[in-house]
């Protein structure tokens, strides 16, 4: 196990960026996650009029001065995906498929581009859906288990299903080659409603049904309440005050992921006011 | 400080309880229960004196495991006597757990 950070950022947008550097500045060791792109979403936009101090740039502009700010203070960029961020009391764990990091306090800038749960899903979690297939297969022995895989790593995964499992069937949410064991039957149809009362029964797709014990969804990225388990979500945001402090002590968030206006210039104060509460956070656990 | 519970002797361990009953069923290949498990142990140094602890390793315990519903791991369930008061699906956070469990004393 490493070191443990004073501040963990996820997320590389304006929000978590200006968290970064004022997190730096006020002299914390931080780690930062994200992708040396940055942020899709800024590299796409055509104009940017409203980010004060810059006019007239395109996105791509704006996010190489981006780029060169957090270079001059020598913030670098940890490009790994976080699979899941546990609250352990007094530190977090963040979860890199068999890495570990550890921070004292996080700040969550993760923007608001994740899949939108399937109709059913969230009242049927743990009554038969599942999002780690690997923790639950072996529950599911000799049962019929539907896998919804939205990218590669899902095909992996499904193949140590089907070996435990009964039936098993495979909905890909993307196109490409599928390396499946054979037993496991591909479906090519859009899954639409999960349907159970105090236990998942089945699976309605665009075209027909599938009738099932358990259904594992394996998503691209995750919304807040997954990736940070016992999260307040109000209405699809994370719930946060004016500090910018989630119900869960020491984590914080800013940008997008806690709701409207989608602007740069709220994310990037909002990654400030996030920064100087967990500046203040650590401020006070240590005494 | 946390009871190893089984298919055997669950019943007896748990229904036969004066206090409330927080049971935790894992399983050692399951991550999210493995960072859960040391969160339960602070609680149980905690909360030890007027709260039970007990522990179910879903591999060795089917029956009790299909007794009670278990569909996803980590699951911690609170018990009085033989009734479920309380159901957490998933890792939480420790002071989340702690909140459900005091709503039960």
């Amino acid at each position: 196990m490493g070191e443990r950070y004073d501040i963990a950022i996820i997320g590389t947008g304006p929000a978590g960026l200006e968290a970064a550097i004022n997190s730096k500045i006020r002299n914390k060791n931080i780690i930062l996650f994200g992708s040396k792109e940055l942020s899709r979403k800024l590299v796409k936009a055509p104009k940017v009029n409203n980010f004060l101090g810059f006019y007239n740039l395109t996105g791509k502009e704006l996010k190489n001065h981006f780029a060169a700010h957090i270079e001059a203070m020598g913030i670098g960029i940890v490009n790994e995906r976080i699979n899941n961020v546990y609250a352990m009391g007094d530190y977090f764990a963040l979860m890199v498929n068999e890495k570990i990091y550890e921070a004292k306090s996080i700040i969550l800038a993760t923007g608001i581009e994740y899949t939108k749960p399937l109709k059913g899903e969230e009242k049927l979690l743990g009554k038969g859906v599942g999002y780690c297939a690997t923790c639950d297969a072996p529950l599911y022995k000799g049962k019929t288990v539907v896998v919804v895989g939205y990218n590669n790593e899902a095909e992996e995964e499904t193949n140590f299903v089907s070996e435990l499992c009964g039936k098993t069937y495979y909905i890909p949410m993307y196109k490409g080659d599928y390396k499946l064991n054979s037993n496991v039957e591909i479906i090519s149809h859009k899954p639409i409603e999960i349907v159970g009362e105090d236990r998942v029964t089945k699976l309605i797709l665009d075209h027909g049904e599938i009738i099932t014990d358990g259904i594992f969804m394996l998503r691209d990225s995750l919304s807040p309440s997954q990736l940070v388990p016992g999260l307040n979500i109000e209405q699809d945001h994370i719930k946060v005050d004016r500090n910018m402090q989630s119900n869960i002590e020491g984590c914080f968030a800013a940008g997008d992921c806690t709701g409207k206006p989608y602007q740069y210039m709220k994310a990037a104060g909002e990654g400030l006011v996030a920064a100087l509460s967990a500046v203040s956070y650590l401020d006070l656990t240590k005494k | 400080m946390i009871k190893e519970v089984n298919d055997k002797n669950f019943d007896e361990e748990i229904g036969n309880s004066d206090n409330i009953v927080v049971v935790d069923f894992w399983a050692p290949w399951c991550g999210p229960c493995r960072m859960l498990s040391p969160v339960i142990e602070e609680l149980a140094k905690e909360m030890g004196t007027e709260v039970k602890f007990a522990k179910v390793n879903v591999d060795e315990s089917p029956m009790i495991s299909s007794k009670y519903r278990i569909a996803s791991i980590p699951t911690v369930m609170v018990f009085s006597k033989d009734t479920v008061k309380e159901t957490m699906v998933g890792f939480r956070p420790k002071a989340d757990i702690k909140k459900i469990i005091q709503r039960n004393l």
